[in-house]
């Protein structure tokens, strides 16, 4: 069955990748921000499964697997984290939240 | 023969245990009895063992059993191994039959004391340790049951630990006693080292050429031994020893701990023959000693430290014995003292006891018209230690006397300071008979036994005792569990001698002769011509002592100096003081100021601020902005990415 080049897939993964890492430079909500730590991982995935298809081997689908796993538990936390801040009343803006200044 | 052995050696072990763990379950008098009744049992063993051995050939008198091995290293092992031979099993019976009549006795003098079951822990403990020590089968667990007896006559010196004298000087003890301690545990890695076996008997075939080491190790040997038996130059420890409660002095000084000197040498003396002049040196210090605490003692005003210092007389004549090679002198004169010292100490417990812990015999005087069975107990007592026939120390203190004449010059000298201190011996036991006993009651003595209702029993424990707890159910002299055992003791201090008489009888030499064959072996006429010279000696002690003190027609002789010099105990604690305690202090002010202040605390400090310095230096990069963090990451990813592709 032959698809897409290999090119297209890695492209439309760095276009992911490249998307979520400027959210998360410049957005300052820590919602988006962790939405688009979300469009990295799958940036990546994308790029796993691709390579995977590519050799035929399916080591690379079940890492996208583990790693799906383990976004979901990181948004777990993150929200967790969120939700506590909105309970504090406080702003919702990365910037201000610098209580970690050495 | 080993299981009764076995018995003796466990039974006090397994009584300390016993009240130990049942804490308050048991009451204090149940205490005592366990304690008592587990001696006795002791003493019943060792009765046993001696009538098995008494049934064997002299030359197959001895067993060794091993429980266990206790401790490997290598080539090298030590088992929990116990050694019955006739010398072991005579300081058995010594050991376990004078400390049952002392813990007997303290039923009755501890009574009412507050804490009477740790009292009897650790008496049943001393008498433990003690047997440990004589019947160990290697050096090992000698030195095992050495460190265990020193261990519980601190316990029992500090016994009233709220009494800061008292805590003062079980430590002094304590620390006397670890320097023998170092010193015979060095010899005997000096041994070990040179591949000897430290079982008792088979040891020390040290080859020649070897001198030495052999040198060595019996002078380590005789470091432990003048430790634990209060010779100079190590003697402090016992007349401060006397802090503890009455029983517990006479334990020591009688059954148990000073005795345990003159065991080792006659234990290891196949070690000590192979080294003459060590042999020599512990005679010289042995006579010495004698002479020095004899002379102290005329000076002492406190009843229990007179009876103190001479017992470091006695064990001076023991040690002269031991040294000179009457080692079967020695040995009968460490039975015949066990008797007539322990009756001492436990009369004057009993007077001590009657008078509510008075013990300056300044304040006593004409106690004997209240106290008649104290009296007489008291002058028997006296009479043995002063050697005036038939009274025990005359047959064994005047065979070690007559050994000296049997040796040489050096032999003579040891004979003549033995005999001065004879003469000593008389003239301070009866100074302290004469104040305390005969002519008219004291005001203070008349007030306490008169009423009847002597307060609280325990030297200045008055406070100790619990209220409405009567101490006194009592009347006169003490109660029965005291005075039967004083009367025992009396009883064996008149009769005890009689066990040997050298130039007619010798059992107890015969006895110990496979362990430890005697090489002084004086004559008759020696040992004639010995008992004149001391017994006329003593009687001349004691006829000037009942001029100065009973009949007044002396007076004491004022020597300024001489009073000073022997009130002072001849400037040993100062010397000490001196040449230990203050350069110790000098030295640790000295480190604290000059390299523990400046050195290791600044350096210490140096190092701490350098730390806080460059973290709050780092601390500054840390800003807090998440998206900086973020950007720092992405910028060197870049970097790192761009490099990565430039080298390729």
């Amino acid at each position: 069955m032959r698809g897409p080049d290999i090119a297209w897939y890695l492209a439309v993964s760095a276009f992911l990748f490249a998307t979520g890492a400027l959210g998360v430079l410049l957005r300052r909500s820590p919602l988006i921000i962790l939405l688009s730590l979300e469009i990295m991982l799958n940036g990546g995935n994308l790029a796993l499964i691709a390579f995977s298809r590519l050799h035929g081997e399916s080591s690379g689908q079940i890492f996208a697997l583990a790693v799906m796993a383990v976004a979901a538990a990181e948004v777990v936390v993150g929200l967790g984290l969120i939700v506590a801040i909105a309970q504090k009343k406080l702003d919702l803006d990365v910037d201000k939240l610098s209580f970690l200044r050495g | 023969v080993i299981v009764a052995a076995w018995i003796c050696l466990v039974a006090p072990l397994a009584a300390a245990l016993t009240i130990t763990l049942l804490g308050n379950t048991i009451s204090r008098r149940a205490a005592g009895y366990v304690a008592t009744a587990s001696v006795l049992g002791s003493f019943a063993a060792a009765v046993v063992v001696l009538a098995k051995l008494w049934s064997e050939a002299p030359a197959d008198r001895s067993h060794a059993s091993t429980a266990w091995e206790w401790l490997t290293a290598g080539s090298f092992h030590v088992g929990l191994r116990i050694l019955v031979d006739p010398l072991s099993v005579f300081m058995m019976l010594i050991v376990s039959g004078i400390g049952f009549l002392i813990v007997a006795y303290s039923i009755g003098y501890m009574d009412g004391d507050n804490e009477e079951r740790r009292y009897f822990a650790y008496m049943a403990l001393f008498v433990f340790s003690m047997l440990l020590l004589v019947q160990a089968g290697n050096l090992v667990i000698l030195l095992a049951g050495w460190g265990l007896v020193g261990l519980s006559s601190y316990l029992l010196i500090g016994f009233w630990h709220d009494r800061p004298p008292a805590v003062a000087a079980a430590k002094k003890a304590f620390i006397m006693n670890a320097v023998g301690d170092a010193t015979m545990a060095l010899a005997f890695f000096l041994l070990i080292q040179h591949g000897q076996s430290l079982n008792l008997p088979d040891m020390f075939a040290i080859g020649p050429g070897h001198g030495w080491l052999v040198n060595l190790v019996a002078l380590g040997l005789l470091g432990g031994a003048i430790a634990k038996s209060a010779q100079i130059p190590l003697q402090t420890w016992l007349p401060d020893a006397m802090e503890g409660p009455t029983p517990v002095s006479a334990l020591i000084h009688a059954a148990t701990m000073v005795t345990a000197g003159v065991y080792l040498i006659v234990r290891t003396s196949a070690i000590f023959e192979q080294a003459p002049r060590v042999l020599e040196l512990a005679a010289g210090l042995g006579a010495g000693t004698l002479l020095m605490a004899g002379l102290i003692a005329l000076v002492q005003t406190d009843i229990k430290k007179v009876i103190a210092y001479s017992t470091m007389s006695q064990i001076g004549y023991m040690f002269v014995g031991a040294g000179l090679g009457a080692y079967g002198s020695a040995m009968f004169h460490l039975m015949t003292h066990a008797f007539f010292k322990a009756l001492l100490f436990l009369a004057a417990g009993l007077v001590i006891h009657a008078l509510a812990g008075e013990q300056d015999i300044r304040k006593m005087g004409g106690v004997g018209r209240l106290m008649p069975f104290t009296r007489i107990a008291f002058l028997i007592g006296s009479l043995a230690l002063v050697g005036v026939p038939p009274f025990s120390g005359f047959f064994s203190k005047d065979s070690i006397i007559a050994a000296g004449l049997s040796r040489g010059w050096y032999g003579y000298i040891l004979f003549a300071i033995a005999l001065v201190g004879a003469f000593l011996t008389g003239l301070y036991a009866f100074r302290l008979y004469l104040i305390v006993f005969p002519g008219e009651p004291s005001p203070f003595v008349r007030e306490h036994l008169m009423r009847g209702s002597h307060a609280a029993g325990m030297e200045g424990a008055h406070a100790r005792s619990e209220p409405g707890h009567e101490v006194h159910e009592h009347k006169g002299e003490g109660p029965f569990s005291m005075t039967s055992t004083v009367a025992v003791l009396a009883v064996l201090s008149v009769i005890g001698g009689f066990l040997q008489y050298a130039p007619l009888w010798h059992p107890i030499s015969d006895w110990l002769d496979p362990v430890a064959p005697p090489f002084a072996l004086p004559t008759n006429t020696e040992e004639a011509l010995a008992s004149l010279f001391a017994v006329l000696l003593g009687l001349a002690g004691i006829g000037v002592a009942w001029l100065i003190y009973g009949a007044k027609r002396w007076r004491v002789p004022k020597l300024a100096f001489s009073q000073r010099l022997l009130e002072h105990k001849f400037y040993f604690d100062e010397a000490y003081d001196a040449a230990f305690y203050r350069p110790a202090v000098w030295l640790a002010k000295g480190l604290g100021r000059w390299i523990e202040g400046p050195i290791i605390g600044g350096s210490i400090r140096e190092i701490t601020a350098a730390f806080r310095e460059a973290g709050l230096d780092t601390s500054r990069i840390q800003t807090g902005l998440v998206r900086t963090y973020a950007l720092a990451i992405a910028a060197s990813l870049a970097v790192i990415t761009i490099v990565f592709v430039a080298v390729r």
